[in-house]
């Protein structure tokens, strides 16, 4: 994230009037959505209320029986190993489709256009459709496998790194490079000596705040029967048991902090 | 690892070396997470009836493949008849409203709190709010947007089906509340990030709190908070098919339905509807983030 500069010190009224205009487009657009509510019967379904006051309650006498915590324990590896899995295999995918993409690895325009298009491309369609959409086609093709689950969050994160690399390669100052191009290095060398060492800790702080979401993600695919902190939540859920709802809830939310925590440790150290 | 640790200790200079550290134990702790992970899956896949690298595997994926292009059916493909490219389109639709009123519910909760979880606003000498009672707002704000955050929309969308009748807002909701949490803390990691001058200015002019606000936050954190509003409108419609599974409404019943039908030819519609939706979204999100700056 950069940081917010003074960048409307310098603003000119036509530009306030384009943000006018968005201003309106926004609130009609919500406007509209919220008329494809149906108004006419009540949002809240009959025992909604007490379902609610349930699960409040429940909070405060948590599930903390042996029992749960060790299936809590196990679905919260379960969970980190698919992130930390598909994380792997998503950089298989995104270092070299960044690469290419980046349109940065020849000087041969042909080359270039065919190879950068394509790979863009493909980053954007393996990007397009969520890693929960992928698990369940992979799950119908080839059954409930946990390698299911690793390349259905492989592919879109791949897809997400790969764009953000091709990024980062392309924005390496270019004067160092230009050093190692007077010594007659190839553009191949250049890359290797010269654009992957620089755009390395910012591609390496990207990839650790991925991580966090690989987290969220892999979770629920559990939906599809895969196992992990989802599948125990919506075990609990089925069984109406809101005591251990919360239990596995708050493994989950810890195991999000925890990953945040030390992802933003590790990303304010390499930034510096 | 070790040895080259102990080798460059003497020589490094003091103060340097935690830092080298704790990367470098990141670094190994990331090894270990990775090997252990792959040991983990590699297991209980190999426990299955038959491993994924292997024959089996492929010539499964060639028949779902052709299963969703209809190949071989003895039915009308879904994508040939007029009629289902309707009423999947009118699904279509209504995803799109879904995460429409999503990132509008959203934006809500955000507009509201965001002030409140700046460290900068709530603490410190820059702060009008400098009492123990609006630390604790800043903080229990803070909690707030990282419980939110840290619940799946998914899993929010199971809880919400509790309460909410199904249809579009149990889905709006929950992907509302999951970004609520992401928006909230970034919109007020930009007003800690926010030029102080102007603020400064205007409360040397004896502002109030309100004014400062309207005067002095607004107007320099509007803009990226549009921005940010854009780009989370992109996750979004990739989401809301996901959230659709359990909240009746849109692209995402009609998915799972399909699914379980073993309807693959509707599948495949479906999925080139989101596609395009998706596409819609980018395409009109970028243009649109044009119109904030």
């Amino acid at each position: 994230m950069t940081s917010m500069t003074s960048r409307d010190s310098a603003q000119k009224p036509r530009l306030l009037e384009s943000r006018r205009v968005l201003t309106l487009i926004l609130l009609a657009a919500f406007a509209w959505s919220l008329l494809n509510l149906d108004w006419t019967e009540g949002f809240i379904h009959s025992g909604g209320i007490s379902a609610m006051g349930e699960f409040a309650s429940a909070l405060f006498s948590l599930d903390l029986s042996a029992d749960t915590l060790s299936a809590a324990v196990s679905a919260s590896w379960t969970t980190v190993a698919y992130a930390v899995a598909g994380l792997t295999l998503a950089l298989f995918i995104g270092i070299p489709l960044g690469a290419i993409g980046s349109g940065v690895l020849t000087k041969s325009p042909w080359v270039r256009a065919t190879g950068a298009g394509g790979s863009r491309f493909s980053l954007a369609f393996f990007r397009s459709i969520h890693e929960l959409v992928w698990a369940w086609l992979f799950v119908a093709a080839i059954g409930l496998s946990p390698m299911a689950a690793v390349l259905a969050l492989a592919i879109p994160y791949g897809g997400i790194l790969g764009r953000i690399y091709a990024e980062l390669l392309q924005d390496v100052p270019e004067a160092p490079l230009q050093s190692l191009r007077s010594t007659g290095a190839s553009e191949w060398r250049v890359f290797w000596y010269g654009r992957l060492p620089m755009a390395l800790p910012d591609m390496l702080s990207y990839t650790f705040y991925r991580l966090e979401c690989g987290i969220r993600s892999a979770a629920i695919m559990s939906f599809v029967g895969l196992g992990g902190l989802g599948h125990e939540v919506r075990i609990a859920l089925d069984d109406l048991a809101y005591q251990q709802v919360w239990t596995y809830l708050l493994f989950l939310i810890g195991l999000v902090v925890i990953v945040d925590i030390w992802s933003t440790m590790v990303r304010r150290r390499l930034s510096e | 690892m070790t040895t080259i640790d102990n080798a460059s200790r003497p020589t490094t200079v003091s103060f340097t070396w935690p830092r080298v550290t704790f990367i470098r134990f990141s670094m190994l702790a990331m090894m270990v997470l990775i090997v252990s992970s792959w040991i983990f899956v590699l297991n209980v896949d190999g426990a299955q009836s038959h491993s994924f690298l292997s024959v089996e595997t492929f010539n499964r994926f060639k028949d779902f493949l052709g299963d969703l292009l209809g190949i071989g059916s003895s039915t009308t493909s879904a994508f040939a008849q007029w009629s289902e490219w309707r009423s999947t389109g009118h699904l279509a639709y209504q995803t799109l409203a879904m995460s429409v009123m999503a990132i509008g519910f959203a934006a809500i909760f955000a507009l509201v709190f965001f002030i409140f979880g700046a460290r900068n606003m709530m603490m410190g000498e820059m702060a009008p709010y400098g009492s123990w009672f609006w630390r604790g707002v800043f903080f229990f704000v803070r909690g707030m947007f990282v419980v939110t955050r840290a619940i799946p929309e998914l899993i929010w969308a199971m809880l919400i089906i509790f309460v909410l009748s199904p249809g579009l807002l149990p889905g709006a909701v929950a992907l509302g509340l999951h970004n609520a949490g992401i928006l909230g803390k970034l919109s007020s990691e930009i007003v800690e990030g926010l030029d102080q001058r102007p603020i400064q200015a205007l409360r040397s002019t004896g502002a109030g709190r309100f004014q400062v606000m309207v005067y002095g936050v607004l107007p320099q954190a509007l803009p990226r908070f549009v921005t940010y509003l854009f780009y989370r409108w992109e996750v979004i419609i990739r989401t809301a098919i996901v959230v659709g599974f359990v909240s009746a409404g849109g692209l995402g019943t009609e998915f799972r339905l399909s699914m379980s039908y073993f309807h693959f030819t509707t599948v495949a519609l479906l999925l080139v509807w989101y596609l395009i939706l998706v596409l819609a979204v980018d395409i009109t999100a970028s243009y649109l983030r044009r119109l904030a700056r």
